[in-house]
């Protein structure tokens, strides 16, 4: 006979929830959440090891956020500008002003 | 009627050893995961997607919930597994308990709305105005949320 595992813990949260409230998720947030997809520590990893990749990943998460927020200045330089040429540059400039 | 836990949905186990569903990415089936509230009462015998007691249509979010992506199957060591990108639902104002994931493809002998999982959030969970994420367990042979070890 052959068995093979094969459910969910039945109480035990499987997905985690993030949520906002009357905004986005900010760059700072984003970031953390990209690096704890990209970098895990193991446990048992040695100590100095883990404190050098943490070290890297803080680090790493300061280099996301930096050009996370530089998408945003520049997509909304590109909303700006779209606004701006289709006649609304009232509108254009709140979205500058954000 | 509540949400009792997390559910491995008989019907897919059964479904699996007729190779209905494909989770690999981009050419596999169409996932989707749709959120409900607390009078939800899914178990191991749900088969199929229902709109009863699903949230409420609120900024990205619609009926029928959002379309996952598929992360192609792997395994490691001796355990497959597959996993789904993190899905955001943005400008939304949900309080929803839990979630249902469920293929929409038809074919190879598939209906459109057959269950995967039955995920409890645990408890009310909220945004207002903002966004709400679900987000996937490590995909690694301790934790995907799809394992066969």
């Amino acid at each position: 006979m052959i068995s093979a595992a094969f459910d969910l813990p039945r109480k035990d949260a499987i997905v985690s929830i993030r949520t906002t409230s009357n905004r986005g998720f900010t760059p700072d947030e984003l970031a953390e959440q990209c690096v704890e997809k990209i970098i895990s520590i193991s446990d048992s990893a040695h100590p100095a090891i883990q404190e050098q990749a943490k070290a890297f990943s803080r680090h790493v998460e300061k280099v996301i956020a930096y050009y996370l927020r530089q998408a945003i200045h520049s997509d909304r330089t590109t909303v700006y500008n779209a606004l701006k040429d289709a006649g609304n540059p009232e509108l254009a400039e709140l979205i500058r002003r954000l | 009627m509540a949400f009792t836990g997390n559910f491995m949905c008989t019907s897919f186990k059964k479904e699996l050893m007729t190779a209905t569903h494909d989770f690999t990415t981009s050419t596999g089936d169409t996932f989707k995961l749709a959120l409900y509230d607390n009078n939800a009462s899914f178990t191991a015998a749900t088969t199929d997607y229902t709109a009863t007691n699903e949230v409420s249509n609120s900024g990205t979010y619609t009926a029928g919930g959002g379309t996952l992506t598929n992360v192609t199957p792997t395994s490691s060591g001796t355990t497959a597994l597959t996993d789904f990108a993190d899905l955001t639902f943005t400008s939304a104002t949900i309080t929803a308990r839990g979630a249902l994931i469920y293929n929409t493809t038809a074919g190879s002998g598939s209906g459109t709305t057959n269950t995967v999982v039955v995920l409890d959030f645990g408890s009310d969970k909220a945004s207002t105005s903002g966004d709400f994420q679900i987000v996937f367990p490590t995909a690694d042979a301790s934790n995907a949320i799809i394992r066969i070890a």
